[in-house]
């Protein structure tokens, strides 16, 4: 009779004491994608939110939040400044946001060194693709080229403007740069001859190179699986101002899909986090479905990733202004 | 060929592809009737579901849901004056006045069925543009679009209203339109244009927000002024017979109702023009048929045929799937989106489609076709109830109705700014309404302006001035000069004709 207004307190004080569910079990984590639904990136969050539950103990829900925005900063900013850091956010955005932090574009309120890193699912690496129809068989081919080689790309400011830029600016290729809507336009265009080629990334141009509409020529620095054998930017120029531009630009193909949290995220729940994306990039029911939706998953860690940035961060101040002038944001 | 076509049929003959579809429309026909929910963002959502489904059924229940959003989303637009999509804000112009007038059952009765055979004829030509398909969209360069695109802006002129002065303002309001197009990071040099420092412009002004601000907006303050309910003080009897009439209205007008399907198939083709442009198209047209005078005036005040136009511009669906099928390049995001789910279907679009994969081609005609059928038949039974929603209180629709503006609008980005943008556009709407500026043409001017500037650009940059002399080029011009003088045309030879009485 004695124990049990003792036992009673017990009960009251210590409610989970006797066996502590996991911290995410109930809960949702909300993956904040700075893109419209349907392309990459919202595919690779829509992939990860399929598969991630399973590997976080406790099962909690995943779901997806589309915030379209200035090249995915909006999203950026919200995961840096307002998302609470308890884990139940994670974040997915553009991979050269690295380059608008260095080049100081207005509108940048993060450190990107500071958020809570998981890490990246993917490789992108960069190719610069041609029509197959023309008569075009070596880089040397190209480079003897007298009138310009019409190349479609996205804009200025992104990958597709500014690789084949570095190429014009460093090897001293001929080319010339026409904006279109996205990148469907610039497909279009490829079709109909009005473009002779275009810039992206592999996994994205992988169909219409399948298909015989278009031949790799020239990769950056980060291979993936098919594009070892191509000559890489950095080896064709002699220019070293230029292999080190080149070079910082790669960080980006690397960073690949980046998934972050906010900064300041306690330890636990990153840990957590991180070791269910490793497990996650390897589980067999998500490789098929990747194999199934055309995508690569290659899990990188988040100190990987920011070994890669800093690197980036940390080059000549000449070289940093060399790489503003040519790569804006 | 015939062959493939009845294989096609077979595919989604099974119980479970059926079942499929019909979820699919269910889910459709909710997502099309919000404004919140967009038809890209719920086949996203949609998207894992279709990793264990064979491609009939996947087919089945993509299409079937993405075809009938617009058509749901047309009831929207007519019972409460707020677009259910973003593709459906020119049915607001005379649908609302319908139902404002107490013939909403007539107006959706109307709506519905040019839909219907809109969606006909689009999958019409997708089974028969299979041998033509690639040179006809492969034709067709940049500079041949930018003349499209000033082809579409020449409906500028009978967006405008009758008379010199309504074709001022008119105009006025078009460059309005322009000039808030320009907002936002320039895609060439990506220079940032009006954007105050706000990160949210870079974008540009959004699509959704700024229309349902436009367009809800000063209709929820004139509902409040009125006092009354939608439909004014009307015996309900009248209210609720008015579907087969509609019904009849489209056959009485079937062949402009054919010639705004063919519109709205042609913008569906062109990758990149959208689906808001084949509803402004395709209204332009249905007032350019308006004979008299009088009649013209009748539009934007609940003309029936100004609800037909709009509705048979559904034709788009059956032309938006040209390019994705024969070239696997989307031309929309929910485009994008079928085709990530054709990839995992391991369907490869592109040429393939058009001889290996024939047969899932036309059981995506046959899905356009069987879906839409299944959509009206659903549609005119509960049609009378939901037209008897246009008799509630003013004070207790204008609430529902506002939330679901506001929740419209924000769930286009996720963002505050959304809201503001919809507050502002309501104001300056209201503005325009009361002092007779015509909305439309800023509309139009509003969707077309970047787009003129990218393909104007594109064809310089690639082509010098060589494009000019390009023969489709003058051809299309030609054209849009047409189109444009037409109104003026048309009263000159009316003046003539009546001169000689």
């Amino acid at each position: 009779m004695k124990k049990w207004p003792f036992l009673l307190a017990l009960v009251l004080f210590f409610p989970g004491g006797i066996s502590a569910a996991p911290y995410y079990e109930g809960k949702v984590i909300k993956i904040v994608v700075g893109y419209k639904p349907g392309g990459g990136y919202d595919r690779m969050a829509r992939l990860v939110a399929k598969h991630l539950p399973k590997h976080i103990p406790g099962k909690p829900s995943v779901v997806i939040e589309n915030m379209e925005g200035a090249s995915s900063i909006i999203a950026a900013n919200y995961v840096y400044n307002i998302a609470k850091p308890d884990g139940l956010t994670i974040g997915t955005f553009n991979r050269a946001l690295p380059f608008a932090q260095l080049t100081n574009q207005a509108g940048v309120k993060f450190n990107i060194l500071k958020y809570a890193w998981i890490g990246s699912t993917a490789v992108e690496g960069t190719v610069f693709a041609i029509r197959t129809d023309l008569p075009y068989k070596t880089v040397d081919d190209l480079l003897k080229v007298k009138t310009p080689l019409m190349i479609g790309c996205t804009g200025a400011t992104d990958i597709s403007g500014q690789f084949p830029t570095l190429l014009k600016e460093y090897i001293g290729l001929n080319l010339k740069l026409i904006t279109y809507p996205s990148s469907a336009d610039i497909m279009l265009a490829i079709e109909r001859r009005e473009v002779d080629g275009r810039a992206g990334s592999y996994s994205s141009l992988k169909p219409f190179i399948d298909r015989g509409l278009v031949k790799p020529f020239i990769r950056g620095r980060v291979p993936e699986k098919g594009t070892e054998h191509l000559p890489v930017n950095e080896d064709l120029t002699s220019d070293k101002k230029g292999k080190a531009v080149m070079f910082m630009f790669s960080a980006a193909d690397l960073i690949g899909r980046p998934f972050v949290c906010p900064p300041n995220t306690p330890e636990d729940k990153m840990k957590i986090l991180s070791e269910a994306f490793a497990k996650m990039a390897k589980d067999p029911q998500m490789l098929e479905d990747a194999r199934k939706a055309q995508m690569e998953v290659q899990y990188t860690s988040g100190r990987e990733i920011l070994k890669v940035i800093n690197t980036v961060f940390n080059q000549p101040k000449e070289i940093i202004a060399e790489f503003s002038k040519h790569v804006s944001f | 060929m015939f062959e493939a076509f009845i294989d096609g049929l077979l595919m989604i003959l099974t119980w479970k592809a059926l079942l499929y579809l019909f979820l699919g429309i269910l889910i459709g026909y909710a997502v099309g009737i919000l404004p919140g929910l967009g038809g890209g963002t719920t086949l996203a959502l949609m998207l894992p579901f279709i990793y264990k489904m064979t491609p009939g059924e996947a087919m089945a229940f993509l299409l079937g849901m993405h075809s009938v959003v617009q058509t749901a989303g047309d009831i929207t637009s007519i019972l409460f004056g707020i677009p259910g999509e973003a593709t459906t804000v020119a049915m607001i112009v005379d649908g609302y006045p319908m139902s404002k007038r107490g013939e909403a059952g007539r107006a959706l009765g109307a709506g519905l069925s040019a839909s219907l055979i809109g969606v006909i004829i689009g999958a019409l030509v997708l089974l028969f543009s299979v041998p033509i398909v690639r040179p006809l969209v492969l034709s067709l360069g940049s500079p041949e679009m930018l003349m499209v695109i000033i082809l579409g802006l020449t409906c500028i002129s009978s967006l405008s209203g009758k008379g010199r002065r309504a074709l001022l303002l008119g105009l006025l309001s078009a460059g309005f339109g322009f000039m808030c197009s320009l907002v936002g990071q320039d895609r060439q040099a990506g220079i940032l244009r009006f954007t105050f420092g706000q990160l949210y412009l870079w974008n540009g002004l959004p699509l959704v927000p700024v229309m349902v601000g436009f367009f809800a907006i000063p209709e929820m303050v004139d509902l409040a002024v009125r006092g009354t309910s939608i439909a004014g003080k009307l015996p309900e009897g009248k209210l609720t017979k008015g579907v087969w009439d509609g019904v009849k209205d489209t056959i009485k007008h079937f062949w402009m109702c054919v010639r705004c399907s063919f519109i709205g198939v042609a913008i569906g083709i062109l990758p990149g023009l959208g689906g808001g442009v084949a509803q402004w198209l395709a209204y332009a047209h249905a007032v350019q048929s308006a004979k008299t005078d009088e009649e013209r005036a009748g539009f934007g005040k609940g003309d029936v045929r100004g609800v037909i136009g709009p509705g048979a511009s559904t034709g788009k669906e059956g032309g938006a799937l040209v390019p994705t099928v024969a070239f696997g390049i989307p031309g929309s995001s929910a485009m994008a989106i079928l085709l990530g789910a054709f990839m995992i279907l391991g369907i490869v679009p592109g040429p393939d489609m058009l001889t290996k994969y024939l047969p899932v081609t036309f059981s995506m005609v046959w899905i356009l076709v069987i879906a839409n059928i299944v959509t009206v038949l659903i549609s005119i039974p509960i049609i009378n109830h939901m037209a008897r929603l246009t008799t509630v209180r003013g004070s207790i629709m204008i609430a529902f109705i506002l939330l679901l503006c506001f929740i419209g609008a924000y769930c286009e980005n996720n963002h505050i700014g959304d809201v503001i943008v919809m507050l502002l556009f309501g104001f300056i709407g209201y503005l325009m309404v009361l002092y007779d500026f015509p909305r439309p043409p800023f509309i139009l001017a509003f969707i077309l302006g970047k787009m003129t500037e990218t393909y104007y650009y594109i064809s310089t940059t690639r082509y010098g001035f060589d494009w000019i002399y390009r023969p489709k080029v003058i051809f299309i011009f030609a054209l849009a000069v047409l189109a444009g003088a037409y109104p003026f045309l048309k009263g000159k030879l009316r003046s003539v004709v009546g001169g000689n009485r």
